[in-house]
């Protein structure tokens, strides 16, 4: 399972980053890390250049919210990436926020997994059973 | 204990040639009425004369240049990487064709030198299907390459006729891998300047092979100080009649594209003074601040269309503005380089024998105060000995 991985904007946040990137391989992911700094556009295009199932984007900083709201509107350009499961996590606001407001807002923006200021192994087993129930789905 | 033997090094251009032997330079305009070799015995028939087949050098940058399409399915990696690679190896860029909506692109009517086709890491596969082998069927192409994932290679070679295919330049980390479609795209120059009748003839008179001027120059750069009194960071015009060429150090551009090559070149190829005069004005009159300069030089823009050494001048000073226009953040072009930071700005080429150093560093100044509003002020090093390029066709002559 191949994962596209990085962190979005002019965020600069690295630790996790890093830490993403060990504890997925160690989960047995083929990683594609693009690491700090990286545009929506780099995290689609890396995508299909390397046929990912999977787009993990990170952001730290507080500039989630207006790269979410680029999702959709870059996605629609793209021909080839319905499939990939979309998830994000880190501060996905700036300070605390209602997290079922974030849930359901960054659904609308076209992610399939949210998650706000939630630890990252908490985040990794939601993607397992997330693509454990895809995987079912489409088998049945 | 090997003697050191004079060598006779000439440059053919499409304006100049120049031939040069220990400590002096020729220089004589081209008579485009004779073929290069018939030019080059009437005007140095005697310097000629003095050397062995052995130890005369000729490089040339006569042809032009060849010509690519390069198709690949992101803009952030495969495109971009192939343009990084195609602009190195100084090829002409004619389009570059987003895969997946390769039909809404049109058809070039003139022949392509080079088709390059690249896409996606080595472990992914079935990138490009039936929409690729039509649009190919329509164009006419000399050449054509594939450089994408390797699992794709087989069913791109049973489709394609003809199709070179080398080992992806897109690794497994993503990252750009130049080598393999550099050494081929530079055979292609090479084959194509040696393959020029003109430059064909030029055999007779040498047993070395005849090399790409932009080439030449690129090898002179690491050594550039054994000649100059040049700061670093620098960056080095070549304008000359049909070509302007760039060449700079990699740590002037922003991109994070890492290769192995400490100096980049760029190619504008239709910014000369001679050949390609009419693409010159053209850009020019599409530059804003043109107007401006053309008022700060006390001329109008009538002198365009005048034919005469002060017009030759002022189109030489148009074509530094030009380029460091094309390089700069004010315009968006193939890449941005940090001229706030450079030392200094070395020119060679023929206009070394037209500007002095006084109106090089006139336009040198205007750009800096109007276009990037700084105070900075480069060094501006004038090479009138072509100094730069004896420097390089040694430099080449001693790794061969
Ligand atoms: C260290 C740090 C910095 C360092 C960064 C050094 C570096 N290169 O990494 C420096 C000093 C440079 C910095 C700068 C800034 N920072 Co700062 N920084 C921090 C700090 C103190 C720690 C971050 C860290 O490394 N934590 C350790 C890692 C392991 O934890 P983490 O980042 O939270 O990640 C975990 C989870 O979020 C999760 N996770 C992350 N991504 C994802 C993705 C998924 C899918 C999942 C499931 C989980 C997940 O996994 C990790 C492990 O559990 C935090 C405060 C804090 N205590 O968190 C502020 C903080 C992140 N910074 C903040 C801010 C505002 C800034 C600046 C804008 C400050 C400024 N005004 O200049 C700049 C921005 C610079 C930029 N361009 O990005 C704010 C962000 C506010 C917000 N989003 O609401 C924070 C939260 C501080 C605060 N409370 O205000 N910062």
């Amino acid at each position: 399972m191949k994962v596209v991985t990085g962190v979005v904007g002019n965020d600069i946040h690295v630790v996790a980053n890093r830490l993403i990137d060990l504890s997925l391989r160690a989960r047995g992911y083929e990683v594609f890390n693009l690491g700090v700094n990286t545009y929506l556009e780099e995290f689609f295009d890396a995508v299909v250049e390397t046929g990912a199932d999977v787009l993990l984007i990170s952001s730290l900083n507080g500039e989630a919210e207006g790269w979410g709201r680029e999702v959709k509107p870059l996605l629609t350009q793209y021909k080839k990436l319905d499939d990939v499961v979309m998830m994000i996590g880190g501060n996905l606001v700036v300070g605390r926020g209602d997290p079922d407001e974030i849930q359901r807002k960054y659904k609308s923006y076209g992610f399939d997994l949210v998650c706000h200021q939630i630890d990252l192994n908490t985040g990794l087993d939601m993607l397992e059973t997330h693509l454990e129930k895809r995987t079912q789905e489409s088998n049945a | 204990m090997s003697k050191s033997v004079e060598k006779l090094l000439i440059d053919v251009g499409s304006t100049y040639m120049k031939v040069s032997t220990s400590g002096h330079v020729e220089q004589h305009f081209r008579d485009f009425n004779q073929d290069i070799l018939d030019d080059l015995v009437n005007k140095c028939g005697d310097t000629l004369k003095r050397f062995e087949k052995d130890d005369v050098h000729i490089c040339s940058s006569a042809n032009g240049g060849l010509t690519t399409l390069i198709i690949g399915v992101t803009q952030s990696f495969s495109l971009k990487y192939a343009t990084n690679i195609a602009f190195n190896s100084g090829i002409n860029i004619i389009d570059t064709i987003l895969y997946q909506n390769i039909e809404d692109y049109s058809v070039p009517s003139e022949p392509v030198d080079v088709v390059i086709i690249v896409g996606g890491i080595d472990s992914h596969s079935e990138l490009f299907s039936d929409s690729l082998y039509c649009y190919l069927e329509q164009l006419t192409y000399s050449n054509i390459v594939f450089v994408g994932s390797e699992k794709d290679a087989p069913v791109i070679k049973s489709k394609i006729d003809e199709v070179v295919v080398l080992p992806n330049i897109i690794d497994n980390r993503l990252h750009i891998v130049e080598e393999h479609l550099k050494e081929y795209l530079t055979n292609l120059y090479q084959q194509d300047i040696e393959g020029k009748e003109d430059i064909k003839h030029l055999y007779d008179i040498t047993n070395n092979q005849i090399f790409s001027t932009p080439y030449i120059v690129n090898k002179a750069l690491p050594h550039i100080d054994a000649r100059f009194a040049v700061v670093d960071p620098f960056i080095l015009l070549d304008i000359g009649g049909a070509t302007t060429d760039i060449h700079y150090s990699k740590d002037l551009v922003d991109e994070n594209i890492v290769t192995e090559n400490e100096y980049d070149r760029l190619v504008f190829k239709k910014l000369g003074v001679y050949k390609s005069r009419e693409s010159l004005i053209f850009s020019a009159k599409d530059n804003e601040f043109v107007y401006e300069l053309l008022m700060h030089l006390k001329v109008t823009e009538n002198i365009l269309e005048e034919h005469s050494k002060r017009a030759t001048k002022i189109l030489m000073q148009l074509a530094i503005f030009l380029v460091l226009c094309k390089t700069s953040h004010y315009r968006k072009a193939y890449i941005n380089l940090k001229l706030l930071a450079i030392n200094s700005i070395v020119f060679t080429g023929g206009i070394t024998k037209v500007l002095n150093q006084e109106e090089v560093e006139d336009i040198v100044a205007f750009f800096y105060k109007k276009v990037l509003t700084s105070e900075h002020k480069p060094r501006s090093i004038i090479d009138n000995n072509y100094d730069i390029w004896t420097l390089g066709a040694k430099e080449l002559e001693a790794c061969q």
